[in-house]
Order: structure tokens, then C-alpha cells, then sequence
């Protein structure tokens, strides 16, 4: 078996020499011969980079302005309609439930939040009314805002309920003006409150969704909200993070559960997947990607069948120029076989000369794709796609193989003796 | 038993709707290690007894026995097999491989024997073109070669594989007197390591290197 795979893989490399002579001997027909398919393999390879780069940067926008892994727990107010006998125990989220939360299996943080309130803001400079939202520790980087000065909460700001806020930055002209917000005071329904940070707004370049509002708001500790400013114990929202590793529905059905014993039945909560929207959202995604990619394989499909016919069309030539090799070869003893895969070997060759020089030309087409998009500013990093790259290559064998047989075998046809006779 | 044993070799191609008979039953007999040329005027069908017998062409009729196997009914690959194997062609216009090395072109017929690596054929090619006297030509294109020494490289390469016989189709015909005279003392030595060789031509002086002349007129064998 070895020795009979080392037998073909040194025949064919064999041949493969043979027919590059061939193919050197005739270098401008070759390269237009090859144009169809070095298009062809450039398409395939620059397209596939392309559209997985743009995947990636979609599934990383989305990841970033979703929620993966996570269900939310809300706060359901209490019925005027409560007809059950449970919905009268209703007691709502409580700060309490927040912190017991954390010990539902497979959950790796719990975020609370209380839902922005409109206060008076005010500073010297100026006073407006802005959306103020009670968040917890880590809030902020879980939603992936950033935190372009300072800091967010910690810790001490939640157990405290500090009168510490972060603030949008667009807040931050109108409040402080040019000097730097961080410690500095502003005053929230007359009370002071020291800045700690600045958040920016989420930058997204692919998917059409507007954060901006994230930097007209400001951010205290959402025990400050809960607890002082709201006189009670009930958080609107919680978000549960669940480990990447654990079983999502299970850990999400185990979290409800957990939550409704301890309110005895209550019917005073709702849960909301949103990895669920994520999920929706990056299938939207793959299907605006897959429609894309079917055009793009049309194509490069198209491009490398036009290269096959060139192929075809250059080795009815060369079979035609050479039925007077063939005829000597025949009379030394070569059979239909031998001939057939002489003009084999010369198809496939070209087509995966063609091939190769279209993979270089491809990968040079997707480097000056990053370098104008890096012109313009933005960071767009194409990876060359492998599978793209493979599929290029067994694209051009398939093309050599299928376009190639038939001229092939029309010399392994040609009786010795009308080869001969041509002497 | 002979090395040749044709009998009633008969020939007829179709042109259009006219049947043309090139051979009209042709029995010859060729021992192992003789010299035999065959003469003829030009249209007589020396080169199709010549296809006949080197297994490139199947006769119409009749039965022809080369080396003690039956080959009139052989086809295609079977044909392919014996003519590497048993037949060493030299043709009136060397017909080597333009692109090839000599050395290359001599390996040839090996490649089609199977069982060679490429550096075994080179090897024997070149310790073939050698004992021709061509050793300082090896890695030469045919293009840098004398015509007389092409020839000379297409014995080798009808040499190369150790064939039964060697068949021969008017090996002086592109040559000067000079190079033709030295082509024809190869192929004498080459009868005089033992190897049989058919030799086609239409010239009395070239077939008078042959031990015994078959002539043929019209098809058929002449007196
Ligand atoms: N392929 C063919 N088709 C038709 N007629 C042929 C073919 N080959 C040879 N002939 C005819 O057969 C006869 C013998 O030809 P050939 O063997 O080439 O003679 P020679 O070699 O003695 O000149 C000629 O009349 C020639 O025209
Ligand atoms: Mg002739």
C-alpha cells in the first residue's frame, strides 16, 4: 500500500514536471489559459476572507451589544387584579433576592438595576433633567459600555450605597466644560454626588443600532436608588450570568424556580432570555452572510467554469500540436492510459498553477482591502480563510479533472497508426 | 520456432467507399538475430507490414506470431504491452521528444515498462548512450545534436527496454551520405551483439548491410 501510494505520488509528480515544461513552452498561451481560473481561485479566497472577517466583526458587535449567556429577572409591580391568593404574598425582587441569586448553580454573576429615573441635575455650570439608572458592581463593563475616564462602581459604592455617579460623556461639556469631571460634584435631586468616572457610547461599525443615549446618562449605585431614594427594598431588573459551560435553559429554569419558591408562588416576576435575542440577532446575521455568499460563490463559480472552458479549449490545441508525440509514444509502448493521463497531468497543472497564483493574487487583493479600509481609519483586520483557500484548490483540480477529460481522452482515442502516420 | 512467423498477412484500408488493399497476403519469416531488409518502390506497403509487425497496426487477415505468441487477435493495451516489450522502433525522422534531454528520450520506453524509478532509466540510458559513443552528449537537447547522432540516439532508445527485435523504417532517409554510413555501421554493430533487426527501405545500397532483402511489389512479396 505504501509503496504503491509512493509509486503514484512519484509517477504523477513525474508528469506534473513534464507538463510544466510543456506549460513553459508556451508561456503566453498558458497565462491567458489561466486568467478564468487565477480569477476564479482569487475570487473564492478574497470573498471567503472577506465575508468570514465581516462575520466576525458582526458576531463581535452583536456579542457586544447583546447579552450572551444571559436571562434577565424583572420585577413585576403588584396586581390591582390578583385574584390567586399567591399573587397577594407579593413581595417582588428585593435587594435580598440579588444577593442569594448568586448561588444558583452554574450562574457566574448577578447584576441588579434599577431603570433610570428622571432627576434634577445640577452643577454650576448648568441643570437639566437626566435619566439616572441605579446599576451594580461591574454593570458596566458587562454591558461592554466603556469607561473612557475614571472607573466604574466597586464594591464599596454598592454596600455603602455611596453618593458616587459615573456620567455620560456627552454630560460632561454642558456639567464641568473643559476641566475634568473625575471628583467633581454634581447634585441629583439636591443631593451631592461625587463623579468617579466617564462612559462613552458603544461604537458599533457593522450592525445599525444607536447608543449614543448611553452617554446622556448618569450611573449611582442602585442600593442608593433602591434604599434612600425609593424608601424600599425592591431592585427592577437582575441579570444572570450564566457560565459559559453550564447548560443555559436548565440553569434559566433552575434561577425561576429558585426565585418563585422563595416567594411562595408569587406570581410577581418575569424572566427574559436575552441570549435568546443575541441568538436571533447573529441568525439574522448568518442568513444576511449566507445570501451574500451564495452571490459570491455564483461568481467565483461562473469565473472558474469560464477558466475551465479556456482550459478546455488550449488542450484541444495541445492535443491537436502533439499527435505526433503521441504517435512516438504510442510506438515505444504507451496505451490509452499513459496518453490520457500525459494531458491530465497537463490540466491539472495549469489549473492548479492557475490556482496558486490566483491564491497570491487573492490574499494580495485582501491586503489592500485592509490598508484602504486602514486609510479611512478603521481597524479591519482580514484573516486569509482556509477553507476558502482549500476550496479554491479542490475547485481547480475538479476544474482540471472535469474540463481536462475530455481532451485527454480524445488523445488516448487516437489510433497509433493515424498518430504515426502524421510522421 | 522463428522470432517472426507471419502468414496471409492481408491489409485493406477503407477510403470512403473504395476498399484500398495495402498488403495482399504477405508471409514472412524472420529468425532470431538475423538482419533482413525490406525493399520495395515507394507505395508498395512496406511501412504498413512494417506497423503490422512492430504491433502498431492489426492486420485484416491472416496470422502473425512474433516470439512464439499469437498476435493477430491482440488489441489496444495488449498491443501497447508487446510492442514496449518486444519492438524497438527507429523511424526515418528520429521523432525524440523536442523538450526532452537525450538521456530522457532514450529512458522513455522504460517509463511504459513500469517497475523503473526515473534515476534506474536515466541510469540505463545513459550507459546505453554511452556504449553509442554519445556519453559526452548526455544532458543535451535533440535540437544541439548532428542528425546522425539523433538517429544514433533513436537506436539507443529502441535498445533501451532489450526488445526482441528492432524495426526500422528508412533510417538513412534524413541523412548525408556521411552520417547515413555512420548510422549504418551502429546499427551493424548493434546486429553483432545479437539482436535482430527488420530494416524497411527503398535503397539497394543501404539494404545490402542486411543479410537477406525481402522485396515487395504492389503488396505482395516479389521473387
Ligand atoms: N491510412 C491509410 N488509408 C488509406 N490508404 C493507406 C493508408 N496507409 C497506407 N495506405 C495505402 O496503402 C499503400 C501502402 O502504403 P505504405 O505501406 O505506406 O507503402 P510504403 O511504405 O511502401 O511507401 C499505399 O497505396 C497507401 O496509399
Ligand atoms: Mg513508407
Amino acid at each position: 500500500m505504501a509503496r504503491q501510494i509512493r509509486d503514484w505520488v512519484s509517477e504523477w509528480g513525474e508528469l506534473a514536471l513534464d507538463a510544466l515544461r510543456e506549460i513553459w513552452s508556451h508561456k503566453l498561451r498558458s497565462l491567458l489559459t489561466l486568467f478564468g481560473v487565477v480569477f476564479g481561485a482569487a475570487s473564492v479566497v478574497s470573498m471567503t476572507s472577506l465575508s468570514a472577517a465581516l462575520k466576525t466583526m458582526a458576531y463581535d458587535e452583536l456579542s457586544r451589544m447583546g447579552m450572551p449567556h444571559t436571562f434577565e429577572l424583572i420585577d413585576r409591580g403588584p396586581r390591582a387584579d390578583a385574584e390567586r391568593a399567591a399573587d397577594l404574598r407579593h413581595v417582588g425582587l428585593s435587594i435580598k433576592d440579588v444577593r442569594d441569586l448568586r448561588n444558583v448553580r452554574g450562574v457566574d454573576a448577578v447584576y441588579a438595576r434599577d431603570w433610570s429615573d428622571a432627576r434634577l441635575v445640577s452643577t454650576l455650570l448648568d441643570q437639566r433633567v437626566i435619566p439616572v439608572e441605579g446599576v451594580d458592581v461591574g454593570y458596566l463593563s458587562f454591558r461592554n459600555y466603556p469607561i473612557v475616564r475614571g472607573r466604574e462602581l466597586v464594591p464599596l459604592d454598592i454596600v455603602n450605597a455611596a453618593r458616587v455617579v459615573v456620567i455620560g460623556e456627552e454630560l460632561v461639556e454642558p456639567f464641568f466644560g473643559t476641566a475634568d469631571p473625575i471628583g467633581r460634584t454634581v447634585t441629583i435631586d439636591g443631593l451631592r454626588f461625587k463623579v468617579v468616572g466617564v462612559v462613552a457610547p458603544v461604537e458599533l461599525e457593522l450592525v445599525p443600532a444607536d447608543f449614543s443615549f448611553l452617554a446622556r446618562r448618569m450611573y449611582v449605585p442602585y442600593t442608593w436608588v433602591t434604599q434612600y431614594h425609593r424608601g424600599q427594598q425592591r431592585v427592577d431588573q437582575v441579570f444572570l450570568k450564566v457560565a459559559d459551560d453550564a447548560d443555559f435553559p436548565s440553569v434559566l429554569e433552575s434561577g425561576r424556580m429558585y426565585l418563585k419558591q422563595r416567594h411562595l408562588g408569587a406570581d410577581d416576576f418575569e424572566v427574559e432570555n436575552s441570549a435568546a435575542d443575541v441568538a436571533e440577532d447573529l441568525a439574522m446575521a448568518d442568513g444576511i452572510l449566507s445570501g451574500w455568499n451564495v452571490v459570491l460563490f455564483t461568481i467565483a463559480g461562473v469565473t472558474l467554469i469560464v477558466g475551465g472552458i479556456g482550459l478546455f479549449s488550449v488542450l484541444l490545441i495541445s492535443v491537436r500540436e502533439r499527435v505526433r508525440e503521441i504517435g512516438i509514444r504510442a510506438a515505444l509502448g504507451a496505451d490509452d492510459r499513459s496518453i490520457r493521463r500525459l494531458f491530465l497531468a497537463e490540466s491539472l497543472t495549469l489549473a492548479l498553477l492557475g490556482a496558486t497564483v490566483g491564491l497570491l493574487g487573492g490574499t494580495g487583493l485582501i491586503k489592500v482591502t485592509e490598508s484602504i479600509a486602514q486609510s479611512f481609519g478603521r481597524e479591519f483586520t482580514v484573516p486569509v480563510n482556509m477553507p476558502g483557500a482549500v476550496m479554491a484548490i479542490a475547485f481547480a483540480i475538479l476544474v482540471g479533472l472535469l474540463f481536462g477529460w475530455y481532451p485527454a481522452s480524445r488523445a488516448a482515442k487516437l489510433d497509433p497508426i493515424e498518430a504515426i502516420r502524421e510522421l | 520456432m522463428s522470432l517472426i512467423n507471419a502468414h496471409g498477412i492481408t491489409k485493406v484500408y477503407r477510403l470512403g467507399r473504395v476498399d484500398v488493399p495495402a498488403l495482399r497476403g504477405v508471409d514472412v519469416q524472420v529468425e532470431q538475430g538475423e538482419y533482413v531488409a525490406i525493399t520495395g518502390p515507394s507505395g508498395s506497403g512496406k511501412s504498413t507490414l512494417m506497423h503490422i509487425l512492430g504491433c502498431l497496426d492489426s492486420p485484416s487477415d491472416g496470422e502473425y506470431h512474433l516470439d512464439g505468441a499469437d498476435i493477430s487477435a491482440l488489441r489496444g493495451r495488449a498491443l501497447a504491452r508487446i510492442r514496449n516489450q518486444k519492438v524497438g522502433f527507429v523511424f526515418q525522422t528520429f521523432n525524440l521528444m523536442p523538450r526532452m534531454t537525450i538521456d530522457e528520450n532514450v529512458a522513455l520506453p522504460l517509463q511504459y515498462r513500469g517497475g523503473f524509478s526515473r534515476r534506474e532509466r536515466l541510469k540505463r540510458a545513459r550507459a546505453l548512450l554511452e556504449r553509442l559513443g554519445l556519453g559526452d552528449r548526455i544532458g543535451h537537447r535533440p535540437d544541439e545534436l548532428s542528425g546522425g547522432e539523433r538517429q544514433r540516439v533513436a537506436v539507443a532508445r529502441s535498445l533501451v527496454g532489450e526488445p526482441a527485435m528492432l524495426l526500422v523504417d528508412e533510417p538513412t532517409g534524413n541523412l548525408d551520405s556521411k552520417a547515413g554510413a555512420e548510422v549504418l555501421r551502429t546499427f551493424r554493430e548493434v546486429h553483432n551483439a545479437g539482436n535482430t533487426i527488420v530494416m524497411v527501405t527503398h535503397d539497394m545500397h543501404v539494404a545490402a548491410e542486411a543479410q537477406r532483402s525481402i522485396h515487395i511489389a504492389d503488396g505482395k512479396i516479389a521473387a
